[in-house]
């Protein structure tokens, strides 16, 4: 993330905000468990320094799934150590952040096909099997 | 022109996938400040809306609002904007000129009645019958009325359009207006700032071809999700600010340590946009992360707010005049925050000896 090289120890100091938001997560994570419903957290919209950024990073952790998207740009999506509990970065122009989040799921919805893409998929690959000769 | 199928249909034909309207949601909501679960609606809203035909009005403007919407960029997700409008007039942009590109608006005009956005920058001249500003033969003031006419929405960019801008500052030759002092009819969306922020812009569209709807506007007219809050709030700066660490000068030690620039003119307690968090350039920075005072170019008469290096507290000119009492309660919070947040720094300082 850019910084002010004016200004270097705004960005460099935790805040506590960090654990706030790990705090929130746990509260969503409970709901999901308790009745299914999801949740997310908006990550660019909060104030976050680089160092509540890493920090927790750290303290969620990665768990078993990660997934990089080229879609409009890339995009990266893992669970977290939490099961559940997942980190969602959209890239946009010049690789920077576009948009972040947190998603307490069962799993993103970005990373499920939709019906209309599965639908255009098996026209598109019943017109290849019609004009290819094996 | 804009397309009989819907952006989801068309946009699948050309191998677009609905992961790609998510993510452009998700881009949407979050800059909008929306909650993400708007995402999947966003998403939706626009797979089934039509493209959007766009009628873009120049009038007194130095082009800086359509530079700042064109920003050119490798293909992103910020920029699948320009597949859900058809830009169908915008005579800078536009390859048809003379009479090809009038036909162009009124064909648009004709095809889209009732539907169509009409998007504007520039003031209005309207002195001496409005001589002063006239594209193909009609002033601009007769332009703007011919268009609008059978409109959906009307959204005004640039401080020239929303406010009268630099054209309409004293002594204001022209007789320039902004967008709304003529237009009374129609929804109007303002979307201030010398340029806007892109995303302003992009972000309104989007929330229009999603909702159908015109999303919420504070007193003068601009969406709130952008104009909400002052600079100064969302200032990373504020904290010496609240300590009363004040740069004097452009290059004493408080600048080089990154200390408030309100002491050297900077406008952002009174000011209303999104660059402390949004940025520009892709949120590279924005004028105070490079070491220069907020101009207030997003309200109403900021070039005649009494001079960028002039401290709001002693600002010259007759600061009531532009906005109300904005300026003078500002300044007079402002300095007496500084005052007692210093005060209380001494007294920090003096017990700890």
């Amino acid at each position: 993330m850019l910084r002010d090289s004016a200004a270097p120890c705004l960005s460099d100091r935790a805040t506590g905000m960090a654990l706030s938001v790990l705090a929130e997560a746990g509260r969503l994570l409970e709901t999901l468990a308790a009745t299914g419903e999801p949740g997310f957290i908006d990550l660019r919209s909060l104030p976050l320094s680089d160092a509540d950024r890493s920090q927790l990073e750290d303290l969620l952790g990665r768990g078993e799934v990660q997934a990089e998207l080229d879609v409009a740009g890339k995009s990266e999506v893992w669970e977290t150590s939490f099961p559940g509990v997942w980190w969602i970065r959209h890239r946009g122009a010049g690789d920077k952040i576009a948009s972040e989040e947190i998603a307490v799921c069962r799993i993103p919805e970005i990373l499920i096909t939709h019906p209309v893409d599965i639908e255009a998929a098996a026209s598109r690959l019943r017109e290849e099997l019609e004009t290819t000769d094996v | 022109m804009s397309d009989k199928k819907t952006l989801g249909e068309m946009l699948t034909e050309r191998g677009v996938s609905r992961r790609s309207f998510l993510k452009y949601a998700s881009y949407t909501a979050s800059i909008m400040a929306l909650p993400p679960t708007a995402a999947t609606a966003i998403a939706q809203g626009i797979a089934n809306a039509r493209r959007q035909s766009v009628i873009w009005l120049s009038f007194q403007e130095c082009t800086g609002c359509t530079e700042a919407f064109t920003r050119a960029k490798a293909p992103s997700v910020e920029d699948l904007i320009f597949d859900f409008i058809s830009l169908d007039y915008h005579h800078t942009l536009m390859n048809a000129s003379g009479h090809l590109a009038e036909e162009a608006r009124e064909a648009a005009m004709k095809e889209n009645a009732g539907k169509y956005i009409v998007v504007v920058d520039g003031s209005v001249p309207l002195k001496d019958d409005g001589i002063y500003s006239t594209i193909a033969g009609m002033t601009n003031l007769q332009m703007l009325e011919e268009t609008c006419k059978d409109a959906f929405a009307v959204i005004a960019v640039g401080s020239c359009a929303t406010f009268g801008g630099i054209p309409g500052a004293n002594p204001n030759p022209t007789g320039a207006v902004a967008i709304s002092d003529i237009i009374t009819d129609k929804p109007i969306i303002n979307i201030s700032g010398c340029p806007p922020i892109p995303e302003a812009m992009t972000g309104t569209i989007s929330y229009l071809l999603s909702f159908g709807s015109i999303p919420e506007l504070d007193h003068l007219g601009r969406p709130k999700a952008f104009f909400g809050e002052a600079i100064h709030d969302r200032c990373y700066r504020r904290p010496f600010y609240e300590r009363g660490m004040f740069a004097k000068s452009f290059d004493d030690e408080g600048a080089r340590q990154g200390w408030c620039l309100f002491e050297v003119g900077c406008k952002g307690p009174v000011t209303y946009n999104a660059c402390a968090t949004l940025k520009w350039n892709g949120g590279v920075s924005f004028p105070i992360q490079s070491g220069h005072g907020c101009l207030g170019c997003s309200e109403p008469n900021f070039w005649d707010m009494g001079g960028f290096y002039k401290p709001l507290s002693t600002a010259t000119g007759d600061p009531t005049k532009f906005v109300g009492g904005a300026v003078v309660a500002g300044a007079a919070i402002g300095a007496a925050s500084a005052v007692m947040a210093r005060n209380k720094r001494n007294k920090v300082l003096k017990e700890g000896k």
